[in-house]
């Protein structure tokens, strides 16, 4: 069954048109299809191509699948280890909180938690977010990026079908999705967790793996619309990055205004009713993210919210089909537009080369970051009405209502510097990228040194990063200040978000010493990155000893305006980002380039 | 292995402020454009360059031959300071190309044989931005070029064809002001009349007093273009020298019409080959020997005589192997 070798394709066409209708699944003839449907013909070779995947996968496909299961169980132990039920009875206060719920979901079950419960509340959605990249490579890797290496031309000039190529894809990300929900719900059956019952489990898993669907299936569209697979990952990156903010504001604003959705049916929690944010819950229902958290399983165990994403699933699976009739191979939806046939004066040296190459993905960096911090900020009023309804004791432990509020501004600093982070590490990345793809070669082969173009390059990501930030933090403060009519929070908290930038500059130092000397190893940014983020994230609760949480980078400088900030750590960070960008340079002048 | 008189004169010197005093003529009497001695580089156990001697004058442009796989590639990108040498001495234009990158390539232009743009950057974009990173760009001279080569330089890089992107490369090149061209394989993807411009764009270059290293495959670009012309085997320079030169180390194939045999030709020194083929003789002949063959052909009543020059093709093969249809030439 080998793709060149077969044999019966053109010649045994006429035979084939006589009865195309009765060969419905036969792959092995070929016959004309009518142009836009879904004919047997645009079929052939299915098999053939989806096992040629599982070949070219065989490291990627497990690598997903057993990381993500692995993750699942050190969740489950993690926590079951950690947490007695009084603690657990302590946590559901921080669970509850409108921030948390912003970040992890709408919390069902958290006033008579558990610790299943409590697992898929709190790191479900990593899960979900895990599951849903996966599908987004997968297709993008096995379909675009196929046709923008004209590798699929090579391929479509076999005997295979228009739609052999897609189709292959989307199997074979629903199969990686069912595997991930099968070694899930072994791993968190088999956990400390001790999950009850078993169905509950699988409805969690299925959530995810189905999730992870859908997400194919919006790559499966966005692969279409565009010629490049980077621009088309990207795509469906936004439409994730969206569903996650759009169940986000929901599940905060259930959580906070003790909506319906929020508390699950129980009796409402310590949170004041009527907030003005309350009625935003009804969000989260328009997210694939939120359709599987809305199961609710071990709580509610509800599994009609499923329908929607695989509703879905099929929708934008027959869209991407109709869209590939409509296009030719290696074209986009979206047409190439003509450009300026001179550069600009700003195009002139490695600096100017570092930002243009740079810009776009700075633009809606700063879009999204700018709207992210005005949505996130604009729920501190709301935070600060809710806590004056908050019993005494809770009130106190939060620091006060204006503790509260600076809780909430400081946290939200930390956030963004974790996503900066992400912006950071991929940014630096993009250098590697470009000496891989063999861009770099021709800079340097002009009159550009190679300190000067890693220096711009860097450049421009550190000043990005210190940008970002700043807008995050201005719109978090503009939030804030219109929420609650006053202008007081938003100087400190653009000044605590910018501060922040001190510890994504020390990663990014890191990225580049790597890139200087070993960029084989750029991965390891991504390590420490997740490190820090995960301890940041999750240390208190895991009540972790002090001297491990000093090890994120991210919880040195200080939640400011909770917490005071340590010129100390900032100054540190920002050295070691310089020192480290400078180490980076002296290595890349000793290693030679890679090549063609 | 031949080595030419040439190659013997630039290893006598060790610097190349000396090597013009061991010769008296030519355009070496002034500093070599590039000169490289016993020049080695290993990726890991594979020695890509093994003692590579190369040497090429101000102002020729020296054709610069092998198959895939020989070297070409890395020597120049060593000439470029993107690849570090592990042995042997490199002047570029009297510098270390590793060292002096930066300052050496203001004065340099370098294509590639496969040329990748920015997706998102124009042709005319990235036009000018290589020229201005080399130091300046001739906005007329770039217009002309862009009106030879026709090509539409408002168009997005990923969307041009191997060929066009090879034409941003080029008209970028030979738009700057600089002396030295380094050229790799520069017209991999042109069609024939693309071909023809670029010809005309390198005859120019060179009356302009550019140095022209033109690694190529195209044997006919190669014998129009080279004042001289060096082959690279395994990472070694196995040959070196004018066409002229290099022909007289082949030999020239004759065909001789005649009914006789000529017994002397079996035992003449320089004849190979002999064969009858119906009413002729074919045989090859070295080049030095040439005069004395001659002489004992006309002694015979021969009808008629062809006497071809050994093609560069020819010499190559000399070289690489075998029968003309090796694959590597073809």
């Amino acid at each position: 069954m080998n793709l060149l070798a077969r044999a019966d394709g053109p010649h045994s066409g006429r035979s084939a048109r006589q009865a195309p209708a009765r060969l419905p699944g036969h792959h092995g003839k070929h016959e004309r299809e009518p142009r836009g449907r879904l004919g047997a013909g645009s079929l052939t070779g299915l098999d053939t191509m989806l096992r040629f995947m599982l070949r070219r996968d065989r490291l990627w496909l497990p690598l997903w699948v057993l990381g993500l299961s692995a993750l699942t169980a050190y969740f489950a132990n993690a926590i079951a280890v950690v947490m007695d039920s009084e603690s657990l009875q302590a946590m559901t206060v921080f669970a509850k909180n409108p921030v948390m719920a912003l970040i992890t979901g709408p919390g069902y079950g958290m006033d008579q938690v558990t610790i299943p419960r409590f697992i898929v509340g709190m790191y479900g959605v990593f899960l979900m977010l895990g599951a849903a990249l996966m599908s987004i490579l997968t297709v993008s890797r096995h379909t675009r990026a196929e046709e923008q290496s004209g590798r699929a031309e090579l391929v479509r000039a076999n005997v295979t079908g228009r739609h052999t190529q897609l189709i292959a894809a989307l199997i074979l990300s629903v199969f990686m999705n069912a595997m991930v929900s099968g070694f899930m719900a072994v791993a968190f059956q088999l956990s400390e967790a001790d999950p009850e019952p078993l169905s509950s489990t699988l409805l969690f898993t299925i959530g995810i793996g189905v999730l992870g669907c859908v997400f194919a299936a919006v790559t499966a569209v966005t692969v279409q619309l565009s010629a490049f697979s980077r621009a088309a990952s990207g795509m469906a990156g936004a439409v994730l990055a969206i569903s996650f903010v759009v169940r986000g504001v929901g599940d905060m604003s259930a959580v906070a205004g003790g909506g319906s959705g929020g508390s699950g049916g129980s009796e409402g929690s310590g949170s004041s009713v009527g907030s003005g944010v309350g009625d935003l819950d009804w969000l989260s229902w328009l997210s694939p993210l939120g359709w599987a958290q809305q199961t609710a399983p071990f709580t509610l165990d509800r599994w009609w919210p499923l329908l929607f994403p695989v509703g879905l699933f099929v929708l934008l699976a027959g869209l991407a089909l109709t869209l590939q009739t409509r296009r030719d191979l290696g074209a986009g939806i979206m047409a190439e537009r003509l450009g300026r046939a001179h550069a600009s004066p700003l195009l002139t040296g490695p600096l100017g080369l570092a930002f243009r190459l740079q810009r776009s993905g700075l633009l809606w960096w700063s879009l999204g970051l700018f709207v992210m911090g005005g949505i996130f900020g604009s729920f501190t009023g709301a935070m600060d009405e809710g806590a004056a309804g908050m019993p005494e004791e809770i009130l106190a432990l939060m620091g006060g209502r204006s503790g509260i509020v600076d809780g909430y501004l400081g946290y939200m600093a930390l956030y963004f510097a974790i996503i900066v982070a992400v912006y950071a590490i991929i940014a630096a990345g993009g250098l590697r990228a470009e000496e891989q793809s063999f861009h770099t070669e021709p800079v340097l082969a002009a009159a550009v040194s190679r300190p000067g173009w890693l220096g711009s390059w860097a450049a421009v990501t550190l000043l990005g990063s210190a940008w970002l930030m700043f807008l995050a933090g201005l719109g978090e403060g503009l939030g804030a200040a219109s929420s609650m009519g006053d202008w007081g929070p938003l100087g400190p908290t653009v000044l605590g978000h910018l501060a922040q930038t001190a510890s994504v500059w020390a990663l990014l130092g890191f990225a580049y010493l790597l890139y200087g000397f070993v960029p084989r190893l750029m991965g390891l940014s991504w390590i420490v990155f997740a490190g820090s983020a995960v301890l940041a994230l999750f240390g208190q609760m895991l009540q972790l000893d002090e001297a491990v949480l000093d090890l994120s980078i991210f919880s040195h400088v200080g939640q400011y305006p909770a917490q005071d900030l340590s010129a100390e750590a900032v100054l540190w960070f920002i050295a070691a980002g310089v020192v480290f960008v400078g180490l980076g340079m002296a290595g890349f002048r000793r290693r030679d380039l890679s090549t063609a | 292995m031949t080595t030419l008189p040439r190659t013997d004169a630039a290893k006598v010197a060790e610097g190349a402020d000396t090597a013009h005093t061991s010769t008296s003529s030519g355009p070496r009497s002034t500093a070599s454009a590039i000169s490289m001695r016993q020049v080695g580089k290993s990726y890991g156990k594979v020695r890509a360059l093994d003692g590579l001697d190369l040497e090429v004058a101000r102002g020729e442009v020296h054709g610069f031959l092998g198959p895939n796989g020989a070297g070409k590639s890395t020597t120049i990108r060593i000439l470029l300071g993107i690849l570090r040498h592990d042995a042997g001495r490199i002047r570029l234009l009297g510098e270390d190309p590793w060292a002096r990158a930066v300052a050496l390539h203001r004065r340099l232009a370098y294509v590639p044989g496969d040329v990748e743009l920015w997706p998102g950057l124009t042709g005319g974009e990235a036009i000018d931005l290589f020229a201005r990173l080399r130091g300046g760009v001739d906005t007329a001279k770039r217009d002309e070029l862009l009106e030879r080569f026709d090509l539409d330089p408002r168009k997005k890089g990923r969307t041009y064809s191997k060929g066009n992107r090879q034409k941003v490369a080029l008209i970028s090149a030979l738009a700057s002001d600089i002396e030295l061209l380094l050229l790799d394989e520069p017209t991999a993807g042109l069609d024939p009349l693309m071909e023809a411009v670029f010809q005309e764009c390198i005859r120019e270059a060179k009356a302009a007093g550019r140095t022209v290293l033109l690694s190529s495959h195209i044997l006919a670009q190669v014998e129009a273009l080279a004042d001289r012309v060096s082959i690279i085997r395994a990472g070694r320079i196995v040959e070196s020298g004018t066409l002229s030169e290099l022909r007289h180390l082949s030999r020239t194939t004759i065909t001789v019409q005649i009914d006789r045999d000529i017994p002397a030709l079996t035992t003449m020194p320089g004849v190979h080959d002999l064969v009858r083929e119906g009413p002729q003789l074919h045989f090859s002949a070295e080049t030095a020997q040439l005069p004395s063959i001659i002489r004992a052909l006309g002694e015979n009543d021969i009808e008629s005589l062809t006497a071809t020059p050994p093609t560069l093709e020819q010499i190559l093969l000399r070289h690489y192997g075998s029968r003309p249809e090796t694959e590597a030439w073809s």
